[in-house]
């Protein structure tokens, strides 16, 4: 068949639809399936996430360039406290209106001297830039491997998942201080240990998912129709196999700050003196006890607030999808 | 039948921990890291260097290594797998297997009760809220299940630490909390070891005032640890339970006629059921968060003692607490398996 | 057609209101859901029934119109979020509604029992069947366990279930949806209850079994002068089995007739379109073309045989054996059979969905399943296929548009100006509106969604279509629309049809040649009114006896002779399947020589083959 003139000219419409509802003029006008700006309107906790994420980024970019002070000098003011917070808002107006030589130091400074709110709101380039790199490495990687395995089934894809079982099943923390401490923990090895860790969730996510869309009518109606294999598992089956994937993203992006923050602690992780919140909760730890609570609450609160936020976001996509 | 699945599980389990304990083997001598620089320092003469490497057994290939290893060329001083050692320290000199025998129960005892108290205080309050979902009460709950869940337990034990101990001090002029220096204070005597429960084996020889003093040591540890795991342990058995009331299960066992006690129990064991297998994942996930917890009370379990083996590069310590976790594990979802069928029919050998 | 009440048929005298007849009578019904949201949905509005001792009811209509949360109502019981906002219930006298939490329960299960729709929702899947069973009696009557054990025993005995013994001790998902579905029944009626309320009990059942099942059912009632509400979508089931219809439309009551009156003469418009194809078929007028007879057959299967190996045991699934058909140009053929026939699976390896085992299968002289499937895919452009479930068959994220231009760029280098006048002809062909194409299969109504089907599968201009089930996801007026399409487009385009159904109502509407199957094995063939007027073969009688024909003329229930098959259907797995006929064990005219015979199929006088030597050896002497 190389052109439709074969058909009769002018076939007339059928029989009528009968007692079907009169169709809508515009579907996509009235589609609301994904609708993300609905969801940020009406779920509070979704709301709520969603501001947290933006800020993280946010500060992830800039947030080293708006801090008061330098996050790795020394500001001369060793082991001084916050503000009470009677005068946070006479502070507040005093730095916003007037250019202040000194600005307060809100969340007080360490027993280096470095100012613990510029750190805090500094250590997001390092957190998140490890975070989400490893996050979304963890995805592709994982999505593509879990499609093989999906699909084909031969004797590579079991150890595949042999593997990838195994390495689930070990405590993701004590594989990731392994991976991270023997290598040289710089950002760049990092991201790669928590990417292999957090791959086979991924892997197991979508190939589950795979093995479920490959039994559906319109695999089969795609093969019917003339498709080759590969084209079918391309076309048809991989990008409805991927939304379990996406949706648990968020949530393993708040178990990689989680991660490295942990790592970072117990001196798996980062090195310093780079700002990351993890870090600074360690280098807080002994102060505590004589009192200085500043240093380790402040970055624990970030984490803490941050963390959730992305749990709450991937919580919300997930009501939605199940 | 389940004497074959059992054996079977068995089987597979060696493999894996075959597997396993050789993949660390050439993973940790594949990796940057230089044990030998660690020890002589920057500035060390060849000489120095040679023999160093030689004391820690590094000039050999690593074949050669392995076969020692697993003990298939005999040495006295360190046997090999084969004959039941894991090797000797590097950094403490002892024999690994005596110290993971030491490490191992101050663990598994800190996780052990975590769990057992997360699950008995996280699922009646999963299963109640799911009655009224949608409710104030099951909003509070779920949003605290969230919460809880995306903590960073260290910091958690920090604040636990300063609230308790420090600040009810400064407050009260007592403290709430011990020290965090460890299991027991430093003036009780220990129970004998016989499970290395230290609670549980203070509990059975009716040593009273250790087991009061051993499990206030615990009190804050623990309770870090059930923080942090019951917020995804809520939210699991609330979202089962939700869905198991909502379904046709539950709407046609009323249809019958059955009592609500009978639907509560049919719904329960339907909503518990596909929860079995995270049971282990969340074993798995104590194993690793009790490595901070650890560290800042000073218990002294197998958490800072793998920590500490990775940071110094002490490879036979590495392999031998990898081996050691790998297997608590299996035999962990082993037993989770086990449970896992007998609860659920549909679940074949 | 003239309106006698033949002898058989009691209807008890049972107008509402009538004191000591009417078991149940519900008035204005109102069932409203209050969403998440806020809003609300009045799923049932002003529902009103009566129902009598011994009746048989009815109650009918399209998915989504409130029926089963009607029925379900009935008992006081709606799904969460719903409510009974309005309305009484009177039950053998008693306010229902007006009774308290713990009398309802205790009412439940004993004076009213419920059959539901899957089994495999209901029944919990972790405990024994007889647990199951026990358990409900128990709840109500005071028993022991070891009688409320035996007990059980006796029910599954009761509703049919061979070695009740044995079969007590049965997980759910041990047991054959048949079976399952016994059990319900043997739960629901374990008290002896009043009025039973059935939901779609018979849906995804074989014919044969659901025919014991339905007659089973009404014996019972008849004798122990319960009542039964029936809710269904097979016109079938309402003809043969129901005193009175009732027809529901989005949650409103729009008729209510005795049967006979229903099928002669509906009132409601929705009712008419439902029953638009049964009275055409009854006419016996059908538009489908004749075919030139003499012409040579262009596909012709030969000796198809498939084969499906059993994970770790040496046996197999026989899905299909020795299967021959021949079609030719415009022909429309019926492939009918219950589950294991192999009906469906020989559609799929025509299109090469599935390799045949052996056989061959010739398109115009080429032998198709010899080719490298690289060279077959060209030819898939003239053989297309129609799935059973509509929304499962198209991509959930494409548009009808991508749907329609995909076989048409794989098959033809049109351009796209060109391609969007053919994808534009197509919806004209299926009788679809141009909206439609920016449109997903979700927001479609089931029949839309098939008529996308279809328009997919002629878009590469085939000469042949196999037609998997096309009609069997869809209601009955939906049904009527798209078998009156598909023999429209035979007419026109000359497509020959291989139609797999196991409803024999279409396909005496559409085939003009039959073939029966049983167990991988053609058992029986010939033209639609050889087969279907005088069948030779026993499964074959049988499966047209126990077929609900929606002709209240000739009800299942009245007949004299029921033509049945004892037993259930074996599955076609290499330890099951006897040396000799297929049939032997469940063929009400098996003899010995049954047993050890293999079975051929032969010729009989005019055209027909059959697959019994009995039949073929006049030795079976009958009538339908």
């Amino acid at each position: 068949m190389t052109d439709g003139s074969n058909l009769l000219p002018g076939a007339v419409t059928r029989v009528p639809v009968g007692l079907d509802a009169p169709p809508p003029t515009e579907y996509r006008k009235r589609r609301r399936q994904i609708d993300l700006v609905r969801k940020f309107r009406t779920e509070f906790l979704f709301a709520v996430g969603c501001v947290i994420i933006f800020l993280s980024i946010f500060l992830a970019v800039c947030g080293a360039w708006i801090s008061p002070y330098d996050p790795t000098f020394s500001t001369g003011d060793v082991s001084v406290g916050p503000p009470s917070l009677k005068e946070w808002p006479s502070l507040l107006w005093e730095a916003l209106t007037s250019d202040m030589e000194k600005p307060p130091h809100w969340f007080g400074t360490d027993s280096s001297g470095l100012d613990i709110f510029s750190r805090t709101i500094s250590a997001p380039r390092t957190d998140m830039t490890i975070a989400l790199s490893s996050g979304l490495l963890s995805l592709i990687i994982g999505t593509f491997l879990g499609l093989l395995a999906g699909f084909y089934k031969n004797w590579a894809t079991e150890i595949l998942m042999r593997v990838s079982d195994l390495l689930q099943a070990f405590p993701v923390f004590i594989t990731a201080m392994i991976l991270v401490a023997l290598t040289g923990r710089n950002t760049f090895i990092i991201v790669i240990a928590l990417g292999i860790v957090y791959t086979p969730i991924f892997v197991r996510l979508t190939r589950a998912e795979v093995l479920s869309q490959r039994t559906r009518g319109y695999v089969e109606a795609a093969r019917a129709v003339g498709n080759s294999e590969w084209v079918v598992a391309i076309r048809h089956v991989l990008p409805n196999s991927l939304v379990p994937s996406l949706v648990q993203t968020s949530t393993t992006i708040g178990f990689a700050i989680l991660l490295t923050s942990g790592l970072s602690f117990v001196g798996a992780g980062v090195r310093p003196p780079t700002p990351e919140w993890g870090l600074m909760i360690a280098l807080g730890a002994p102060e505590m006890i004589l009192g200085e609570w500043w240093q380790s609450v402040f970055p624990g609160l970030a984490i803490s607030i941050t963390v959730f936020g992305y749990a709450a976001v991937g919580h919300g996509l997930e009501e939605d999808y199940r | 039948m389940l004497q074959r699945f059992v054996i079977r599980r068995i089987i597979i389990a060696v493999f894996q921990l075959i597997g396993i304990s050789l993949a660390v083997f050439f993973l940790i001598r594949m990796l940057p890291a230089d044990p030998v620089a660690r020890i002589v320092g920057m500035n060390a003469t060849p000489d120095i260097i040679a023999q160093a490497k030689a004391s820690l057994g590094l000039d050999k290939t690593v074949l050669q290594q392995l076969g020692n290893y697993i003990g298939i060329f005999s040495d006295t001083k360190d046997p090999g797998i084969l004959e039941g050692s894991l090797g000797v320290s590097w950094v403490t000199g002892e024999s690994i297997t005596e110290e993971v025998g030491r490490f191992l129960p101050v663990t598994l005892e800190l996780i052990t009760y975590s769990l057992i108290i997360a699950l008995l205080i996280a699922i009646p309050t999963g299963v109640v809220s799911a009655t009224r979902p949608g409710g104030i009460g099951d909003k509070i709950v779920f949003v605290w299940g969230l919460f809880a869940g995306s903590q960073p337990e260290f910091w958690w034990a920090l604040i636990f630490v300063f609230f308790f101990f420090y600040w009810s001090f400064a407050l009260f002029g007592i403290s709430i909390a011990p020290a965090p220096l460890g299991r027991l204070s430093p003036l009780t005597d220990a129970p004998d070891v016989i499970t290395g429960f230290i609670v549980f084996d203070a509990l059975i020889q009716g040593e009273f005032e250790a087991f009061v003093d051993a499990a206030w040591h615990l009190m804050l540890p623990v309770g870090t640890l059930v923080f942090v795991v019951s917020g995804p342990i809520i939210k699991m058995v609330r979202q089962n339970m939700v869905r198991v009331l909502r379904s046709d299960y539950v709407l046609y066992a009323r249809s019958c006629g059955l009592s609500s006690r009978t639907i509560g129990l049919y719904a329960l064991r339907a909503a518990m059921a596909p929860a079995m297998t995270l049971i282990g994942i969340f074993y798995g996930f104590l194993l690793g968060g009790a490595v901070p917890v650890e560290l800042i009370y000073s218990l002294g379990g197998l958490g800072e003692y793998s920590l500490r083996s990775i940071l110094y590069f002490d490879y036979p310590a590495i392999q031998g607490t990898v081996l050691t976790i790998a297997m608590v594990s299996l035999i962990i979802y082993l037993v989770i398996d086990i449970l896992h069928a007998f609860i659920d029919p549909r679940v074949t050998y | 057609m003239s309106l006698q009440e033949p002898s058989g048929t009691q209807l008890p005298n049972t107008t509402g209101g009538n004191g000591s007849g009417t078991i149940i009578e519900a008035r204005n019904i109102s069932v409203t859901f209050r969403l998440d949201s806020g809003s609300e949905i009045v799923a049932v509005r002003d529902f009103s029934i009566s129902i009598g001792a011994g009746e048989f009811v009815g109650l009918m209509g399209e998915p989504g119109c409130g029926k089963s949360i009607a029925a379900m109502a009935m008992m006081g019981l709606v799904r969460p979020p719903g409510q009974i906002t309005q309305g009484s219930i009177k039950f053998l006298g008693q306010d229902l509604l007006g009774l308290g939490e713990e009398e309802q329960r205790a009412i439940r299960g004993r004076d009213i029992g419920m059959i539901v729709q899957n089994p495999r929702f209901s029944l919990h899947p972790m405990l024994r069947v007889g647990a199951q069973i026990s358990n409900v009696y128990r709840a109500h009557n005071k028993v022991s366990r070891r009688a409320a054990w035996n007990h059980a025993i006796d029910m599954l005995r009761m509703v049919g279930i061979n070695d009740p013994e044995q079969r007590v001790k049965a997980y759910p998902h041990e047991l054959s949806s048949g079976m399952a579905q016994r059990v319900l029944i043997a739960i629901a009626l374990s008290s002896g209850p009043r009025l039973l309320i059935a939901d779609e009990p018979t849906s995804g059942l074989d014919v044969t079994i659901q025919a014991q099942f339905l007659d089973q059912m009404w014996e019972t009632v008849r004798k122990t002068m319960s009542a039964v509400l029936l809710v269904t979508q097979d016109l079938g089931i309402l003809a043969n089995y129901c005193d009175r219809v009732l027809i529901m439309q989005k949650g409103s009551l729009v008729e209510e007739a005795p049967v006979y009156q229903f099928f002669e003469t509906p009132q409601h418009e929705y009712s008419k379109s439902i029953l638009a194809l049964q009275r055409e078929t009854l006419d016996g007028h059908t538009d489908i073309a004749r075919i030139d007879k003499n012409q040579l057959p262009f596909i012709r299967i030969d000796n198809l045989t498939k084969h499906f190996p059993i994970r770790g045991s040496r046996s197999k699934v026989h899905a299909a054996e020795n299967v021959t058909i021949e079609i030719k140009r415009g022909e429309c053929v019926g492939l009918v059979g219950e589950s294991g026939s192999g009906k469906t699976t020989v559609g799929r390896c025509l299109l090469r969905l599935e390799e045949p085992t052996t056989g061959e299968i010739a398109f115009d002289g080429v032998n198709l399943a010899s080719l490298p499937l690289e060279t077959f895919r060209k030819y898939r452009s003239k053989m297309q296929i129609v799935f059973q479930d509509p929304l499962d068959s198209l991509n959930p994220r494409w548009t009808v548009d991508q749907v329609l231009a995909e076989p048409i760029s794989l098959h033809s280098d049109m351009s796209s100006d060109q391609r969007a006048k053919r994808i534009l002809d197509l919806l004209g062909l299926v009788g679809l509106e141009e909206d439609v194409l920016t449109a997903l299969p979700r927001e479609l109504s089931a029949g839309r969604q098939q008529r996308v089907s279809i328009a997919r599968a002629l878009a590469s201009n085939p000469q042949f279509i196999v037609l998997d089930e096309p009609t069997s996801a869809l209601t009955p007026e939906t049904t009527a629309e798209i078998i009156r399409l598909l023999i429209d487009l035979s007419n026109e385009l000359k497509i020959a049809y291989l139609f797999i159904s196991h409803d024999l109502t279409t396909v005496k509407f559409i085939c003009h040649r039959v073939i029966v199957m049983y167990l991988g094995q053609i058992v029986e063939s010939g033209t639609k009114d050889q087969v279907f007027n005088t069948p030779r073969h026993p499964y074959a009688k049988a499966l047209l006896s126990s077929h609900l024909f929606p002709d209240v003329s000739n009800r299942r229930v009245d007949r004299e002779v029921r033509q049945t098959l004892a037993g259930e259907i074996p599955s076609p797995i290499t330890e099951n399947l006897p040396k000799g006929c297929y049939l032997y064990g469940r063929c009400p005219s098996q003899k010995e020589r049954c047993r050890d015979m293999s079975q051929d199929l032969k010729s009989i006088e005019d055209g027909r083959l059959v697959r019994c030597w009995r039949v073929t050896e006049g030795d079976l002497t009958d009538n339908a």
